[in-house]
């Protein structure tokens, strides 16, 4: 058997492990499962070595010489101060670092591509070419930002706005819920697509 | 009856739902896919692609993304050979690295493509968002200098005009879920004038279409649906168009679900079911 033919054949049989779960938890389906946690660890462990740690310490760091590389890596090493009580704050610092780039990074991009443009979208003519989808846009926005807005008592005009906003929401989930079902079905037709045809043959 | 219908066992609707796919995946009928809008502004990109551009290709997905996404790249990947353009990939998704570059490379293959001269893979490389901002001003240290294989990046010929982001003609993502399409959006769309396509899982569509209506991206691939449109124009019918006969009869027994799940509770006393 080569690799190729056994690694169908595991795929094929984790499969049938995995799905035997909708019927009955059963050890089969644990089994899978642990394994997959564990092979999923090691591919990622072994990824990160060889396209990023490796690469940086030996090219970057020791042919380059770009020194200024030994601050992320002793902020790095500093995570593993949390197995130790007695200096296991040390950790924090790094963790406060990456939550300062991290939101320096996001908030930045974020305000004018996803909110800045993202508002002025919604401030379409809604005469002309696609008016009716640009007022449908609009209205729903607006309404459903007056059902989240608690300053003024939600009855007469304020609340009839935010019962539309709540109905534009129960719409927008129905569509959500659609494609979640659809991303389900494809997920198990690839798996029925991988058994019937790669597996067995008949497809 | 309407009583019995409210507690019927989770296991009766598995196994109708397996008996409906695999029955339209062994009997297709054919039935109609027609080209959603979306898809076309994707397609008419990489139509507008000359011989010599270089196109990007983000794997930003895992293995339960491959049935939706991975047709969509062996059909981006044959379109643009076609045209003559050059593809370099990469992900920030750990699995993205062998699922999506083995797309890239069996098109690459029946095309006749060469590494490093038609193609690059420059594979996982960590750091999310973080790896994006870098790589649209240097790409090659965004990479640490390397290939997937670990070779230097300085030995492929075509990555001597690949500096940067701003060097490709044209940003192709497949994503299922953060980062993915909307952080190309924030920190390549907002800084370089580079068209960005998506083709996202089902799940996602609800929050890529904005961004297409705003223009940020250029066109967008739904699901397993766009992935079959896509398989139509580049003329390569595969799992994604066997599976949409499956997909829209496994729609009309969850749509039968619903109204008879609906009709048992407002008939049978309205007790409600077992969840």
């Amino acid at each position: 058997m080569d690799t190729a033919t056994l690694g169908i054949w595991s795929a094929a049989i984790m499969t049938l492990f995995l799905y035997s779960y909708i019927f009955v938890d059963n050890p089969f389906f644990k089994f899978a499962e642990h394994a997959y946690i564990g092979v999923a660890a090691a591919y990622g462990m072994v990824l990160q070595i060889d396209n990023m740690i490796r690469p940086t310490i030996k090219t970057k760091l020791l042919v380059q010489g770009q020194w200024i590389l030994i601050i992320p890596i002793i902020l790095g090493l500093m995570i593993y101060t949390r197995y130790f009580k007695s200096i296991n704050y040390i950790a924090r610092y790094t963790v406060a670092f990456m939550v300062g780039v991290g939101a320096g990074v996001v908030l930045a991009r974020d305000f004018r591509a996803s909110f800045m443009l993202q508002v002025a979208d919604t401030m379409r003519s809604v005469t002309g070419p696609g008016g009716v989808e640009n007022l449908i846009v609009m209205v729903g926005v607006v309404t459903t930002l007056t059902y989240f807005f608690f300053t003024l008592e939600q009855k007469g005009f304020v609340g009839v706005t935010a019962k539309i906003g709540r109905w534009t929401m129960m719409i927008a989930l129905g569509a959500a819920f659609g494609n979640t079902v659809m991303a389900r079905v494809s997920l198990f037709l690839g798996r029925v697509q991988f058994l019937l045809g790669d597996w067995l043959g008949i497809l | 009856m309407w009583q019995k219908l409210q507690n019927v066992d989770r296991r009766v609707i598995y196994v109708l739902m397996m008996i409906v796919c695999v029955y339209a995946l062994l009997n297709p009928m054919g039935l109609p896919i027609s080209i959603n809008e979306t898809t076309r502004m994707a397609y008419d990109k990489i139509q507008a692609l000359q011989p010599g551009d270089i196109v990007w290709l983000g794997y930003e997905f895992s293995a339960g993304g491959v049935p939706e996404l991975v047709p969509a790249i062996k059909a981006t990947a044959k379109m643009a050979f076609e045209k003559g353009a050059r593809i370099v990939s990469g992900t920030m998704w750990l699995e993205g690295q062998n699922l999506g570059g083995a797309a890239l490379r069996e098109m690459a293959d029946l095309q006749g493509k060469v590494y490093g001269v038609d193609y690059v893979q420059i594979g996982y490389k960590p750091g999310g968002q973080v790896f994006l901002e870098r790589a649209v001003d240097d790409l090659w240290d965004a990479a640490v200098g390397i290939d997937e294989n670990g070779a230097d990046l300085a030995t492929l010929p075509l990555m001597e005009e690949v500096k940067s982001m701003a060097a490709f003609d044209l940003i192709f993502i497949y994503c299922t879920g953060n980062p993915g399409d909307k952080e190309y959006v924030k920190i390549v769309g907002d800084r370089l004038n580079v068209p960005i396509c998506s083709s996202v899982v089902s799940v996602s569509v609800p929050e890529s279409m904005p961004f297409v209506r705003s223009g940020q991206l250029a066109g967008l691939l739904m699901g397993m649906r766009g992935a079959a449109e896509f398989e139509i124009l580049a003329k390569i019918p595969g799992n994604a168009v066997s599976g949409m006969d499956a997909q829209s009869l496994s729609h009309v027994l969850i749509i039968v679900f619903i109204i008879v799940g609906n009709l048992a509770f407002l008939l049978g006393g309205k007790k409600g079911g077992r969840v």
